[in-house]
């Protein structure tokens, strides 16, 4: 080509002087941030254990996983009540529990994976928070590491309880032999790893009682504040917890030798140390606003900002006005509200049940709209019934039945068992069990603990343990990824 | 530059030619069809000699020819060929129609034009005639049959729902499928930006009336022009520009009338109310003890008239729809500037109550020389969309809403009414009353839903450019372009305190306000000559750099203080935060592209792309694209052109390319492991909410093409065959993760898997009549295609859950993507009615519902155990065949257009139909009327037992609901007539033509949901050929005038 014979030479000029103006600006354009976008809302992965406050904020973030509305903070309390025959469903509805209800669900059911995926996802956020505290690379104060490591391990022993009693088969059949779960104790943060067999439930049981133990020794006995005394995990949790966990594996000495921390031998039944546990005389006061009362072991709060969201809501499950009343109660055989221990005058049947022509409803979780009632996980309630009942199987008959009464006095004080046998003590501590502790999530469990059936109305019939319908099917998502899962 | 083909088209003519004797003068003009404007060059051929000539401004033109010739062709680029007998006549007017169908001869390849006869890779151009006079919301609906290998499915009915668009066929897994569209050279945003029931696809706010042609690239050597993010090829939109010559003022204006077609006959109230009370009957049959609605729950209400409720919702839902489109073009020019002014108004309503979609929208493009060196290009368009819509549960990935319309329409029961006899709401809490019946009704009330909440989403878009081009020396030019495209979206939702999603939240806003900002700049260096005609040089370098930054903040407010309120303005409880984000990315590239061809005969050709992604990791962000290929025009060797085949086969041309491409569309940010804020309880948190890949690095696809055009009989028949292969590697993968290792949401994108795409690609272009009075063309084109995922992560597929619940697709190597994934069956049971399903080891297992431990049988009644735990693939959901043909007819004043479109091969999930068999207290279809109730009855519909969502496949899919999905439907069928010119005397009106159209004409398919083109996930890779509660297809006939000033 010949540039210079084009036209005039002074154009070119003029030319070449035009061009450098977009020129200049593309190369400005092209320095070297151009292509660097960082994100602007989260923050990075490594900076999280660098000061005490955002360490602190990564454990509520535990709390806060754990409280998740598809976990503990709605759908896992609901659907172990809904397994059982203390509830009808009204609005044939999959997304609120129908196939669980009629046990048809399987293991592509998006609710049931969700608590194997909310529960994981809470422990690898725990296994992360404990690598990363206990690797304490910007030197925070030690005792602030150990509390913090011992709420994560809090939270992982919680996680996996109510992970290996919904998929897995119960300790007491086998002495924990079946299938438990995959043992996950590493942070997770990349892509290997995908394949862990899963550890026997004996082994699961082994590891929540490790973690319940170390949070015991490093947990705060008290946080001197109200709030968190409710909503953070202590002592007196830990303790609860793990006794808890013994009564699952049958293991009644041991319930009675923790329960005793939390537990004086008679009345009046006020925990000896750490925050004063105790039963409120008004069991209304446990589910109304502020919730923090001394009865509250543990509870998950909710608040505008975080509620449990949508159809995760317990108000929503079973309450009406502006709950969608899911599930009515049981009014007939073998629901728990035709026994006779639950009495005509029983605070429980006086202030928590209405009828309404769609049918019999449940106001536990008394507030609607917003769903912001606590979720409460551990109350001190089921820790004496707890004790009680291992008391009535291998131990003090007489406290047993003191720790039933202290129960169920509370709420019907004219109310008389008179002479019961051991096996009638048994059975009538079962009985306050699915009355006290009705739509807190305990039913199913409690009928597995034992190996018992789950009495399920939805089904239409009785789901004895042998049945692989009895535990949820480990989801498919898992199953895909991970072929050392077995069945 | 079209002028300059024209001289070079003909200076071969001439060199061609031997002198004939020319024994008679004809003069005439051309005018263009549809305006009635002269047409300047236009190339006029004596039929029979190699002689030419060409019109001039004013259309006129003067040839002499021998007295051989009897009849002159009319050419010109973008319009259809049209030949006119002589007879005695000396003085000839034709019009040309404008060419929607036929191949051009230009193309737009990005950064350039090329000449069709030069493109060596494989290209396709729809004129904006195609998509322009239909009632459309965006042009991207109207491509539907246009282009081999170019296939879109309009997933249903709703208002501006974007349809899926594969340009041979799937691109990727995880990341984008749909073409890069790039609009007059700023590639912009082409997903569903709201986040509520109203879709809204941003293309809608393209008129598609301003649309001069939109070019699809659809192989690497085309599209790697755009390398770093046609992986799934590219729509080049080309707005259009004014012609020198005195102003002309067009209008267009249509009206049209929607219905929804193929709506499915569910049972009336008698019949429902019987069929259900049998069904609990049997309910209590095979387990009295079983918690059930009373015996004879279902009972007849009675309006104030003593007249039996018996309520068709689908009438209710649905309406006869009208729409009205006008639009407006002033252009024009002189020597230095040419203009293009437009401004248009849509209204339309959808066959679904409230959804409907305005559009106002103004555009000017201008052209101005301001020195013989020195050219300025400027567009400016300003568009206000609006969507609005109910919840239809049709839009992508609320298939199970249970406000969804599409569904509620089909399922509500048909016993009860809208309305109580006082006039107010017939509303049970969240659902609808009872009426007389004694047990609950499930879904809401439709008509609250339709008449008191609110979705919509509105645009206020802007395109800005400025383009300069610089004549540096004689072949040698500069251009830049800057290009700033500016999108302010606000989202509204409001969902009543009365009946439905709002009744639980006691009313519930949200709203949310979007500012997408999206810049790009292009600079281009380009060398193009021609040494003696022979030597045709083809030399550009490139930058270009775009940045997008979307900025959303909303919330959300719950708990209305009156029910007085209904809108997010109101006094409300509860407030939160909603919606709220930022992404930014940023795209940096330079390209150089050349090509070389010798004469017209052997071309090649060569790009070379650098490309930088801010959302990939650092030290992976830059990646090398590239394509070359080569074509051999036989047809111009001079032992063709001497041997007998050139009399029949005119023009012959093999090509051959290859190209690597990149997926660009990876989103921002894959590097970073996060953790995402929030609170507990009144406690701030942060919590690990990704998991980022250091090592991201580019999706890749190598694409072959390999193709011949040939030209048959002069050129009356042109045929065009491809085959393609596009292997995709390197795939940017979502790659599960075992859950129990609790990454978030159980994925981190990672560089893994391969997927081929093969096929075939025909088309058949003729103008079989071309006489003065009476012309056909004819455009046959089909695409064949096979997709088949090679590798993945080893042992592992991907599944997919329609609308988040559904198991109902996996993706898995050896397969096509997007398969169906369900249990087969074997039938009914007829000695008891009960399905009987094929387990994983293809035992046969029966359901009984209600059946307590022994719901689950083998045949011979001994317990067996649920076959869902062992899902199988079923079938391919990609339709492997699929194309147009599409016709257009000219009698005197008379034209007539017929598009058919076809596809199959495919197989569709009717998920509908399994909701329409539950035997919940949902409405069934007619169907379940043939339920089995004898022994020793045959029948494909199970027995009927109450709140039974197993054996129909409504709890989880069954193959008994998988149809083919083959249709031959008549797009469009469209009549016009050019009124005479007489008619207009002094009214300065050039050209008036009135037409009718309807779309959706008919369609001829054995498939039975609403159908074959669905799409309940949309344009979502792993979760295709899903029909789950969609609303229908609509049918629409419209009625329009032409005019031109």
């Amino acid at each position: 080509m010949n540039l210079l014979n084009y036209k005039a030479k002074g154009y070119l000029g003029k030319k070449i002087a035009f061009l450098s103006i977009p020129l200049l600006l593309s190369i400005s354009s092209c320095s070297e941030d151009f292509l660097v976008a960082e994100p602007e809302l989260d923050i990075s992965d490594v900076v999280i254990f660098e000061t005490p406050e955002r360490a602190e904020a990564a454990i509520s973030g535990l709390y806060l996983g754990a409280k998740h509305g598809r976990l503990f903070g709605g759908r896992y309390l609901i659907y172990n009540d809904i397994k059982g025959e203390e509830f009808l469903n009204r609005t044939t509805n999959v997304v609120t529990g129908y196939s669980t209800y009629q046990f048809t669900n399987d293991a592509s059911d998006t609710y049931i994976a969700d608590f194997w995926n909310h529960g994981y996802l809470t422990i690898n956020k725990a296994n992360i928070a404990i690598a990363g505290l206990e690797a304490n690379t910007s030197g925070l104060d030690g005792a602030l590491v150990s509390q913090f490591v011992g709420e994560a391990k809090f939270i992982r022993a919680l996680c996996y309880f109510g992970l290996v009693q919904i998929f897995a088969k119960p300790f007491v059949l086998d002495n924990g032999q079946s299938r438990g779960l995959p043992l996950r104790l590493q942070p997770e943060t990349g892509s290997d790893n995908n394949e862990l067999a899963p550890s026997s439930v004996g082994e699961v049981y082994n590891q929540i009682l490790a973690d319940l133990d170390a949070a015991i020794g490093s947990l705060p006995a008290d946080y001197n504040d109200d709030e968190k005394n409710v909503t953070r995990a202590h002592v007196n949790a830990a303790i609860a917890l793990k006794v808890r966990v013994l009564l699952a594996k049958g293991d009644y000495a041991g319930v009675i030798t923790e329960g005793n921390r939390l537990v004086p031998t008679s009345a009046p039944f006020i925990a000896p140390s750490g925050i004063s546990h105790r039963l409120q005389p008004d069991i209304t006061s446990v589910f109304s606003a502020p919730y923090l009362t001394a009865e509250s072991i543990f509870s998950f709060p909710m608040a505008a900002t975080n509620n449990p969201g949508g159809q995760n809501q317990l108000g929503l499950y079973y309450n009406i006005g502006n709950g969608n009343l899911e599930y009515t109660v049981n009014t007939s055989s073998p629901g728990i509200f035709t026994n006779p221990q639950w009495g005509e005058n029983d605070d429980r049947r006086t202030e928590f049940i209405g009828v309404e022509p769609r049918g019999t409803y449940f106001t536990k979780f008394a507030g609607v709209s917003p769903f912001v009632d606590y979720v409460p996980i551990i109350r001190y309630a089921e820790v004496l019934l707890n004790v009680a009942e291992a008391e009535a199987e291998v131990g003090d008959v007489n406290r047993a039945k003191a720790l039933l009464e202290a129960v169920h006095h509370r709420s019907d004080a004219a109310y008389e068992f008179g002479t019961l046998s051991r096996d009638e003590l048994i059975e009538a501590i079962l009985v306050e069990r699915r009355i006290e502790l009705m739509a807190e999530g305990f039913r199913a469990n409690d009928a597995a603990r034992r190996g018992l059936p789950h009495e399920s109305v939805g089904a239409g019939s009785a789901i004895p343990p042998t049945d692989n319908r009895y535990v949820f099917p480990i989801p498919i998502l898992e199953r895909q990824t991970n072929p050392a899962i077995g069945d | 530059m079209k002028q300059r083909l024209l001289c070079f088209f003909m200076l071969g003519i001439l060199l061609i030619g031997s002198a004939y004797a020319q024994d008679r003068r004809i003069s005439g003009r051309v005018t263009a069809e549809e305006d009635g404007n002269p047409i300047a060059g236009v190339s006029v051929l004596a039929v029979g000699a190699n002689i030419a000539a060409q019109t001039d401004d004013l259309g006129t033109f003067t040839i002499d020819v021998p007295s051989s010739v009897t009849s002159l062709e009319f050419r010109y680029l973008g319009y259809i060929s049209q030949t006119v007998s002589l007879g005695s006549n000396t003085n000839i007017t034709v019009a040309l129609a404008t060419d929607a169908t036929a191949l051009s001869e230009v193309v737009v390849t990005g950064y350039g034009t090329q000449r069709r006869s030069e493109i060596t890779g494989s290209t396709a151009r729809v004129s904006g005639a195609a998509v322009a006079d239909r009632p459309l919301q965006s042009f991207s609906q109207g491509l539907t049959g246009q282009a081999a290998g170019v296939n879109i499915v309009q997933p249903n009915g709703l208002l501006n729902n974007p349809p899926v668009i594969r340009v041979r066929g799937l691109s990727s897994l995880t990341l984008s499928s749909f073409p890069l569209v790039v609009v007059d050279g700023i590639p912009i945003s082409t997903n569903d930006v709201s986040p509520n029931s109203a879709t809204n696809n941003p293309l809608a706010d393209i008129n598609p009336s301003d649309i001069e042609s939109i070019d699809i690239l659809k192989d690497a050597a085309s599209a790697a022009i755009y390398g770093s993010r046609a992986a799934a090829g590219v729509l080049l939109i080309t707005t259009k520009r004014g012609k020198a010559g005195e102003a002309r003022v067009t209008y267009d204006g249509w009206f049209g009338i929607n219905n929804a077609v193929r709506l499915p006959e569910v049972l009336n109230a008698q019949q429902y109310m019987d069929h259900k009370n049998a069904a609990i009957d049997r309910a209590y049959e095979i387990n009295p003890s079983a918690s059930l609605p009373p015996r004879n729950a279902f009972q007849p209400s009675y309006d104030a008239n003593g007249n039996l409720i018996d309520t068709d919702w689908q009438d209710l839902v649905y309406r006869t729809a009208y729409s009205q489109n006008h639009n407006v073009t002033v252009s024009g020019g002189g020597d230095k500037t040419v203009y293009y002014f437009s401004a248009g108004i849509t209204d339309q309503d959808g066959f679904l109550r409230e959804n409907s979609f305005q559009r106002k929208s103004a555009r000017f493009n201008v052209d101005h020389k301001v020195t013989n060196w020195l050219k300025f290009l400027g567009n400016v368009s300003y568009t206000n969309s609006m969507n609005k819509s109910p919840n239809s549960g049709s839009d992508p990935g609320s298939a199970f809403n249970s406000s969804g319309l599409g569904r509620i329409a089909v399922a509500q029961a048909p016993n009860v009414g809208p309305y109580n006899e006082d006039g107010s709401y017939n509303v049970q809490n969240a659902s609808i009353g009872w009426g007389a019946n004694q047990t609950s009704l499930q879904f809401a009330n439709p008509e609250v839903l339709i008449k008191e909440d609110k979705n919509s989403s509105e645009n206020n878009r802007l395109f800005a450019n400025l383009g300069a081009e610089v004549q540096l020396a004689e072949g040698l030019s500069f251009r830049t372009s800057y290009t700033w495209d500016f999108r302010l979206t606000e989202d509204i939702q409001f969902w009543n305190p009365i009946n439905g999603d709002g009744y639980s939240p006691n009313g519930s806003a949200t709203n949310r306000n979007t500012r997408a900002n999206n810049w790009n700049w292009i600079n281009t260096l380009q060398y193009q000559k021609s040494f003696n005609g022979i030597h045709n040089l083809n030399v550009s370098l490139s930058t270009d750099a775009q940045k997008q930054r979307t900025q959303n903040w909303g919330a959300n407010r719950q708990g209305l203080i009156d029910p007085f309120f209904n809108q997010f303005q109101g006094t409300y409880n509860i407030n939160n935060a909603s919606g709220n984000g930022i992404t930014q990315l940023s795209y940096m590239a330079y390209i150089a592209i050349a090509s070389y061809n010798y004469a017209n005969k052997y071309f090649i050709s060569g790009n070379f792309r650098r490309d930088g992604n801010s959302g990939l990791a650092r030290g992976n962000q830059w990646g090398n694209f590239g394509g070359a290929s080569v074509a051999w025009g036989i047809s111009q060797e001079e032992f063709y052109k001497n041997s007998s085949l050139s009399e029949t086969v005119s023009n012959l041309r093999f090509k051959a390319s290859w190209g690597r491409v990149g997926n660009g569309n990876v989103g921002a940010y894959n590097e970073y492991s996060t953790y995402g804020s929030g609170i507990y309880g009144g406690a701030p948190t942060w919590a690990f909410n990704r998991a980022g890949n250091s090592n991201l690095s580019w999706e890749t696809s190598q694409q072959t093409n390999i193709g011949v055009d040939i030209g048959l009989f002069n050129d009356k028949i042109i045929v065009e065959a491809n085959w393609f292969n596009k292997d995709i590697d390197n795939m940017i993968l979502d790659v599960p993760q075992a859950p129990s290792k609790g990454i978030p949401n159980n994925e981190i994108r990672a560089n893994v898997g391969s997927m081929y795409n093969r096929g075939w690609e025909f088309s058949v272009s003729a103008s079989p009549i071309s006489k003065e009075n009476f012309r056909w063309t004819t455009n046959l084109n089909l695409g064949l295609i096979k997709n088949e995922v090679t590798s993945l992560v080893t042992g592992q597929q991907l599944a997919f859950s329609t609308g988040g619940l559904e198991l109902s697709n996996v993706t898995v190597t050896g397969h096509s993507a997007a398969s169906l994934y369900g249990v087969r069956v074997v039938g009914v049971n007829p000695e008891n009615g009960r399905q009987i399903f094929l387990n994983g080891d293809g035992e046969q297992v029966q359901y009984l519902h209600l059946g307590g431990a022994s719901a689950w049988t083998y045949l011979d009644g001994s317990p067996a155990v649920a076959p869902n735990t062992t899902p199988v693939v079923l079938g391919g959901t990609i339709p492997t065949w699929s194309g147009g043909f599409n016709n257009s007819f000219q009698y005197k004043n008379f034209d007539l257009a017929l598009n058919f479109t076809f596809s199959g091969g495919n197989y569709i999930y009717n998920g509908s139909r399994a909701g329409l068999l539950d035997q919940r207290v949902w409405n069934n279809s007619v169907e379940v009327l043939n339920a089995w109730t004898a022994i020793g009855q045959q029948t494909d519909i199970p027995m009927a037992v109450w709140g039974d969502n197993v054996s129909n496949g409504s709890a989880w899919l069954i193959d008994s609901n998988i149809e083919k999905g083959d249709f031959l439907r008549l797009q469009t069928a469209t009549v016009g007539y050019r009124l005479p010119t007489t008619l207009f005397g002094n009214s300065g009106i050039n050209s008036a033509r009135i037409y009718a159209s309807v779309n959706n004409a008919f369609i001829l398919t054995n498939y039975t949901g609403v159908d074959p083109e669905i799409s309940s996930n949309g344009g979502d890779n792993l979760g295709s050929g899903i029909e789950r509660n969609t609303i229908p297809q609509g049918r629409a006939f419209t009625f329009g005038v032409n005019i031109g000033f």
